[in-house]
């Protein structure tokens, strides 16, 4: 990139703009990279989005009283350069996982006789000692977030469209190119496996330790 | 009290021959959270909940899941080492005062 020589000072615009843009970096930057990288995975895609929600937002110059509203609103930015990185994303590429299409719970099925494909009992789903009360523990947020982090890239990123941003099914689909089906699969094959490993790594050991 | 339990158990045969199994159960409860679906479907997984403890458990905590999904960002922080390098933030201020 080139370098430009430092001007004395930023050529003030005719409505000056919310914020000093040196401050939205310094303040908002690692937040909006995190939720980038967490989205693309990948560093330098991460950065141009950023770079991109920031300039967007220093064209469509807004002010706010609160620095959470700037936040949220610099993150709906991001969030729809995301979904336009996608967009591309699916028209090149096809999207879907295969090789997670291959039941990893099926073991945890009765494999034949009368009650095949029911529950086998001690490996099926265990009650979780309220629930509820997790949500104060950060611990509790970190083996989610850590669970996430180990599905396959591609089942991740349509776990998070749909559950983390609250993305409408059908979008996503146009968004990423495959069929509603398609979709459903690989929602299901998240929430198993999301399921299945907050159970093992945080609702199992909660009643170890009582 | 024998009759109750050979009636018991009819009772569960009988379900478990006219609902979903659980596999298709455990497939049915996330679809569930995408469109809405039939009545016949919806009152055939009422009935397998009544004597099928997993596939209820199964529903309850992928609600759970899908309730507390969104709140997933505002409890995870940044490690620094994972936030913007110095280098990169220097190139974006940069970038932002082209404009």
């Amino acid at each position: 990139m080139s370098e430009l020589p430092a001007s004395p000072e930023p050529a003030p615009t005719p409505a000056p703009p919310l914020s000093d843009p040196e401050r939205w970096v310094d303040e908002h930057g690692d937040y909006l990279f995190k939720y980038a990288l967490s989205r693309l995975r990948d560093p330098l895609k991460a950065e141009d989005a950023v770079q991109e929600t920031f300039l967007a937002a220093l064209k469509g110059g807004k002010s706010f009283q609160g620095r959470s509203a700037e936040k949220s609103w610099l993150v709906g930015i991001l969030k729809n350069k995301v979904c336009d990185h996608y967009r591309k994303a699916g028209r090149e590429t096809s999207f879907t996982d295969l090789e997670f299409y291959q039941d990893e719970e099926s073991d945890r099925f009765i494999p034949d006789g009368m009650f095949k494909d029911g529950w086998i009992h001690d490996a099926g789903p265990q009650e979780w000692n309220s629930p509820g009360a997790s949500l104060d523990s950060e611990v509790f947020w970190q083996t989610y977030r850590d669970c996430s982090n180990k599905l396959p890239k591609n089942i991740a990123t349509v776990f998070t469209l749909r559950e983390v941003d609250g993305v409408e099914s059908k979008e996503i689909c146009t968004m990423l190119n495959i069929s509603e089906s398609n979709l459903w699969v690989m929602l299901h094959r998240a929430r198993m496996a999301l399921r299945r490993c907050l159970e093992t790594n945080w609702f199992a050991k909660q009643e170890g330790a009582k | 009290m024998k009759l109750f339990a050979s009636l018991k158990t009819r009772f569960v045969i009988w379900v478990w021959n006219h609902t979903p199994t659980c596999a298709e159960m455990s497939r049915l409860t996330s679809r569930a959270l995408e469109q809405p679906l039939t009545l016949k479907t919806r009152f055939k997984m009422r009935l397998h909940h009544l004597i099928c403890v997993w596939c209820k458990r199964y529903s309850k905590q992928l609600q759970f899941l899908h309730a507390t999904a969104p709140h997933l960002d505002e409890h995870t922080d940044v490690p620094a080492s994972r936030g913007l390098s110095a280098e990169a933030k220097r190139r974006i201020t940069q970038r932002l005062r082209r404009g």
